[in-house]
């Protein structure tokens, strides 16, 4: 049961809201610094091609113009746009550099293949013109089928069939031929999931300058601040402690900010002209640019005992890379680990091979390949309840792994209730009632399951550090850098200071936003910021608590263990008309000129060793209609074990983004790239369609709100449990409503009714 | 009827802007939108560009009260009229929609923030008592990729609730 | 369209310059339109036009705006002799007008479709027919009410039928110097009803099928008929087949399947990126039974 707290658990208002509601908050494109420049790229109008030739003569002429760089104007080190130094476990690092600042030869439409700063952006783009590019052009494949077919070209040398990499699943046990000959029922179905784009409003923009001792301060959205510093000091043969990376307000992340994009670019012109620049895509540029989620087509195999049981389980999997790697080596090993780590298996064995095509290259979208494997094991569960005549919820709780047991990761799982969340759910969605029961009016339910995790440990080694100081107002200044991706994490960290401090979350003041300003975090990606950012705000919390009550133990003459603090107040416990304000405490300690004198400040230094995998359970009711195909969705309930909510309405307000993301996702949203010119069609909001305000259903979220033993206050992560298993609901409740099942994304209403005129034909 | 020779070509002009109340007198060119005169001549940089073409409504602002993509309209074609943006919403401290909108969790990455906000304000000055789906209906032309518009439909409704109860409009 | 950017190699951001003009009057507009031709564009709400010249798929030499002719935004009606309205009337405006909503049913309801609210007050709907799309909302709705436009120019006015106006994607029969300058929806008779009927991917998106249905009923019989589709040909279409299956007749639920049927082959639709050829000659068949079936409801109210 939880416990009372005084600021944790609070439906607290943000900080920052205030000036974002009245349009004072700062994104990058709204900063303005004196002599600034607009860099802007010159991108190939190939899928894939050689770059023979470039003149820049006439554009470095053009007035207005300040400099025009291409590929050898930058020091040519590779680098990976998703971090190829990202810190990892001892698993090793799958990573590889694949990247230059330009490219050295043209790989999707839309590759950077020389840059111009300029004093106004028309000047830039008549620059741009003025560009003579020279292309012999190559052959090119979309799709990573075409792609690995032989005698299609290499679209980056090493790689033989443009396989980019081929990875196992990295905790097999068992065996599963066996597993499978054991089973009563085995099914294998085949699924594939689309590039959906993260959406975000705000396009990339980057500004970048060099002052004149040769430091670099960079603006980036990047949602990795030290991770981006230290692969631009990389790419620019720098020393870290010569770059600043600064974030600005970022107007939505979503995963695609976790890679490097115009920054490295913006700081090649700001280093030539010695000048700020600034580079701000167009919508139609960060369609085209921003890494989106990680496509893969999959086989899902599972072996079910007639108990339900599941006893064996394997994946095959390919995934859709793109250009360059991005993230999706990462998501396509990691696609396995959250496919076959959900549920109790004893028998698991799965490979991935992650393929290069001429498209926009793959990243880490919201869940990195949670939700694009879920959408096919979600399936397969539903498909195996109904050979064995069971309900589909009640397969699901046999076989979900539980407290103790190995999480997804392989470390035992410090707390799950996910037997809360299907069971609260089911109950608010009323499934004892409507489930199997072929409504009519065409309605059905579904559900889905998930387990992400908190952090990424023991993946990748990950670690924040905080610094929480006492100022002689009794306010606290709390030093931390998880990144600024959008999300509300400096008021959760905010209230965990306020509560082990014992003053209010108004008196906490976030001092963030800057490389040069804090500890080292490693940033908001894997649902880590309220654990691990969390866990190095309570450490460092707690030391400067320790130092205030020794401090006020002193000025009162008891001994540290007898106080308490709590309203801005320390005091004794066992009579609290005995204390005294932590102004005074403070005040005394900073200015006692006759006496002892010092800060009192904690610092933290936090790497998580655990796993405190948050789950969710999802809970769709559909309507079909028959006639043309049409799913509306009429109801969506995501019950969310994400431990302690800090502040349950923004627990409440990323769950029902991620139930827009995800009906998107399922139902409405995908990246076309025409297979013959290898362009982008899919380019705007005109064309790729996310949900508004008409397309969302009723909503509900249930938050379980039981602490985990390791979170701060026992909270866990909760960004992308949002959103992993909205899809798969959805097409369950399809299944019950009309009995069509949908393997492939998005499910459209052209699918579905020639599913259900091949259903009828039958 | 005036002889096509007789009408002026207009090129770089000198004209009037009355932005929030104040009056600025601004020489721009026609192909200026209304969204750059207003962000990078203004540094009024509340209102935001995101899609560019007028279909995300992130670049809302308020000509005459009429609802208007800055995006998609042309700064000079607007001279002499009452442009209400973001920043000319209240004079100090917060409006009740603002109030609101902060209330209730409505703003997260806060970049849709500026166009769902004017947009409530032309909702209520036409309509001070929506319902939920008037709301929704309303806003059915702004794009946010956080909320999933849950807590915004519910700042809409507690605006209004808090307007008829005596705040100013 | 994005041949165009990938072409370009670059994505733009800022419009590029132009000569602009301020008419003040209907005949400034035609006089410039006239002297630049193929060069000039009319600027009226601009939600099209601009978005289409920043993304290059425009590079007009000219741009006249007529923002400032506030006197041609107008709804006016003359009870028997129907309803009219001027280039400048916004779609919002026809969506609010309380005439609009009693009498013209199909074109209130193709007007309320459109999601967005600020397109819908910017955006003029001669602004839309213009831009003659054949997924056009609005287009669809007066081809079912029978619409006419009036078009001026450097020579005389004339008055074309709506049917008359679109010659192909993108296409009209607007010459060099030409505008719309009214467009006059007749004065429905007594007994008819009109219901319009789009499918979407989400609320704010071009239709993937649309369709209108206007039918006049006297003595439980059909006395006339028009069905209107969009998004199935390269213009919108008049389904003159199914309508001469309705004309004359009782209409029934078989009458109404043998005319949706109809209509649907004559449709010549294609696969893109917001659906199938297929698809969209299934549902043609679908929103057209729909809608007669509304308008017929109407009619007999």
């Amino acid at each position: 049961m939880s416990q009372k707290f005084a600021i944790v658990g609070r439906r607290l208002a943000q900080a920052d809201t205030p000036i974002k509601a009245t349009g004072a908050a700062r994104y990058a494109a709204d900063i303005k610094l004196p002599r600034m420049l607009v860099g802007k790229v010159l991108r190939s109008p190939y899928p894939h091609a050689k770059i023979k030739r470039i003149d820049k003569s006439k554009a470095e002429n053009l007035p207005g113009v300040e400099a025009v760089i291409t590929l050898e104007d930058t020091p040519k080190i590779p680098y990976a746009s998703s971090f190829r130094d990202l810190p990892m476990a001892p698993s090793g690092s799958l990573q590889r550099s694949d990247e230059y600042i330009l490219a050295d030869k043209a790989r999707y439409v839309g590759d950077a293949v020389a840059a111009v700063a300029a004093v106004d952006e028309r000047v830039a783009e008549e620059a741009l013109r003025l560009i003579e590019v020279e292309y012999e052009e190559l052959p090119f494949a979309v799709h990573p089928r075409d792609a690995i077919k032989p005698g299609v070209p290499r679209i980056h040398d090493y790689a033989e069939n443009n396989i980019a990499v081929r990875v196992g699943y990295p905790l097999a046990e068992g065996d599963v031929e066996k597993g499978f000959q054991e089973s009563d029922v085995v099914v294998e179905e085949t699924f594939s999931v689309t590039k959906q784009v993260s959406g975000h409003l705000e396009t990339q923009t980057t500004i970048a300058s060099v002052d004149p001792t040769g430091k670099v301060t960079c603006y980036s959205p990047c949602q990795l601040p030290f991770p981006l510093r230290r692969e631009l000091a990389k790419a620019f043969n720098l020393p870290e402690g010569m770059i600043n990376v600064v974030s600005p307000f970022v107007g939505g992340s979503f995963g695609a900010r976790l890679s490097v994009y115009n920054e490295p670019i913006a700081i090649a012109l700001a280093m030539k002209t010695h000048r700020p620049v600034k580079i701000e895509y167009t919508m139609e540029e960060n369609f085209t640019c921003v890494h989106t989620r990680t496509a893969d087509e999959y086989t899902v195999k599972m072996g079910f005992k007639k108990d339900g049981t599941l006893h064996s389980m394997y994946m095959k999997v390919l995934t859709w890379s793109g250009a360059y790697l991005g993230r999706a080596q990462l998501a396509g090993a990691i696609t396995l680990v959250w496919g076959m780590g959900h549920y109790r298996c004893p028998n698991r064995a799965g490979e991935c091979e992650i393929v290069y095509c001429n498209t926009t290259p793959s990243a880490a979208m919201r869940g990195y390949g949670n939700p694009e494997v879920m959408w096919g094991v979600e399936q397969v569960v539903d498909m195996a309840a109904e050979k064995l005549g069971m309900n589909p919820l009640e397969l699901r709780l046999k076989n979900i792994r539980k407290t103790g047991e190995p999480s997804n990761f392989g470390l035992p799982i410090e707390s799950s209730y996910l037997e809360d969340c299907i069971k609260s759910g089911a109950v608010r969605m009323g499934w004892k009632e409507k489930w199997g029961k072929k409504r009519a009016g065409r309605r059905g339910v579904g559900m889905a399951t998930m387990t992400h995790c908190s952090g990424a440990y023991p993946l990748l080694m990950e670690h924040s550090g905080a610094i929480v100081k006492f100022n002689e107002d009794g306010s606290v200044n709390l030093t931390i850098n998880p990144g600024s991706p959008g999300t509300h994490i400096w008021g959760a960290l905010s209230q965990i200071a306020a509560e082990e401090l014992g003053v209010y979350p108004e008196d906490v003041h976030v001092v963030t936003g800057e490389t040069d300003k804090t500890l080292f975090d490693l940033g908001s990606h894997a649902s880590r910021s309220t654990y691990v950012a969390g866990n190095a705000v309570l450490e460092a919390s707690k030391e400067a608590r320790k130092q205030l009550l020794e401090r006020a133990a002193k000025m009162l003459d008891v001994s540290p263990e007898e106080l308490e603090v709590g309203d801005r107040r320390v005091y004794v416990r066992s009579a609290p008309e005995r204390g005294i304000s932590v102004t005074e405490v403070v005040r005394s300690a900073m200015w006692d000129l006759k006496g002892e004198c010092l800060n009192i400040a904690g610092k933290s230094s936090f790497a998580s060793r655990w796993t405190s995998p948050p789950t969710a359970a999802y809970f769709a009711e559909v309507e079909v209609d028959t006639e043309t195909g049409e799913v509306k969705v009429l109801k969506f309930i995501t019950a969310v074990d994400c431990g302690t909510a800090i502040n349950p309405m923004t627990v409440e307000g990323q769950c029902e983004g991620g139930i827009q993301q995800g009906i998107g996702y399922a139902l409405t949203e995908d990246f076309v790239v025409n297979r013959e010119t290898g362009v982008l069609e899919s380019d705007n909001f005109t064309t790729y369609k996310m949900l508004g305000t008409l397309d969302m259903p009723e909503t509900e979220i249930i938050i379980i709100n039981k602490p985990d033993p390791k979170g701060p206050f026992g909270a866990k992560g909760v960004g992308e449990p949002a959103t992993v298993g909205v899809a798969p609901a959805i097409a369950n409740a399809i299944y019950d409503a009309v009995g069509v099942r949908i393997t492939d994304l998005p499910i459209t209403p052209e699918k579905v009714l020639r599913a259900l005129k091949e259903k009828q034909s039958r | 009827m005036k002889m096509g020779d007789q009408m002026r070509r207009m090129e770089k002009e000198t004209v009037n802007f009355t932005v929030n109340g104040r009056q600025y007198q601004l020489t721009i060119e026609p192909w200026l939108t209304l969204a750059e005169v207003l962000r990078d001549y203004l540094d009024l940089t509340g209102t935001k560009v995101s899609c560019g073409v007028g279909e995300c409504g992130a670049c809302t602002v308020l000509v005459d009260g009429k609802p208007t993509l800055s995006c998609c309209t042309l700064a000079i074609t607007v001279r002499d009229k009452n442009i209400l943006t973001i920043e000319g919403l209240a004079k100090d401290g917060l409006h009740p929609i603002q109030k609101a909108f902060v209330d209730c969790g409505a703003i997260q990455c806060g970049f849709c923030t500026p166009g769902m906000i004017l947009m409530t304000k032309a909702l209520l000055d036409e309509n001070p008592h929506p319902t939920r789906e008037e709301a929704k209906e309303f806003l059915a032309g702004n794009l946010c990729r956080c909320t999933g518009y849950v807590k915004i439909i519910d700042a809409v409704m507690a605006a209004a609730e808090a307007i008829s109860e005596g705040g100013s409009r | 369209m994005s041949q165009l950017a990938r072409l370009l190699g670059f994505f733009p951001r800022v419009l590029r310059p132009f000569e602009y003009f301020e008419a003040e009057a209907l005949s400034e507009a035609t006089q410039i339109l006239s002297e630049y031709g193929e060069e000039a564009k009319a600027l009226a709400g601009g939600v099209d036009l601009v978005p289409r010249m920043r993304r290059r798929l425009l590079i007009p030499k000219c741009v006249v705006s007529l923002t400032r002719m506030r006197e041609v935004d107008y709804i006016k009606s003359n009870g028997a002799d129907g309803l009219k309205f001027g280039p400048l009337t916004s779609i919002r405006s026809l969506e609010l007008s309380p005439l609009i909503q009693k009498d013209y049913l199909a074109l209130y309801e193709a007007a309320h479709q459109i999601a967005s609210i600020q397109v819908k007050a910017q955006g003029t709907a001669v602004g839309n027919l213009c831009v003659a799309t054949p997924a056009s909302d609005i287009a669809v709705a007066l081809f079912a009410l029978g619409a006419q436009l009036v078009i001026a120019g450097p020579s005389a006015e004339r008055i074309v039928p709506i049917e008359d106006f679109f010659t192909g994607v993108g296409q009209t029969i607007l010459q060099p110097g030409e505008l719309v300058a009214e467009v006059l929806v007749p004065h429905p008779p007594a007994g008819t009803g009109s219901a319009f009927f789009k499918l979407v991917r989400t609320a704010a998106d071009i239709a993937k099928v649309n369709a209108a249905v206007a039918l006049t009923i006297a003595d439980g019989i059909c006395q006339e008929a028009r069905v209107a589709l969009g998004s199935v040909a390269p213009t919108t279409i008049r389904a003159r087949k199914a309508e001469e299956i309705l004309r004359g007749k009782i209409i029934d639920e078989k009458l109404i399947n043998e005319a949706a049927e109809a209509a649907a082959q004559e449709t010549r639709t294609i696969t893109d990126l917001r659906s199938t050829a297929e698809y969209r000659r299934e549902m043609s068949r679908v929103l057209v039974k729909r809608a007669i079936g509304k308008a017929l409801e109407r009619a007999k109210a």
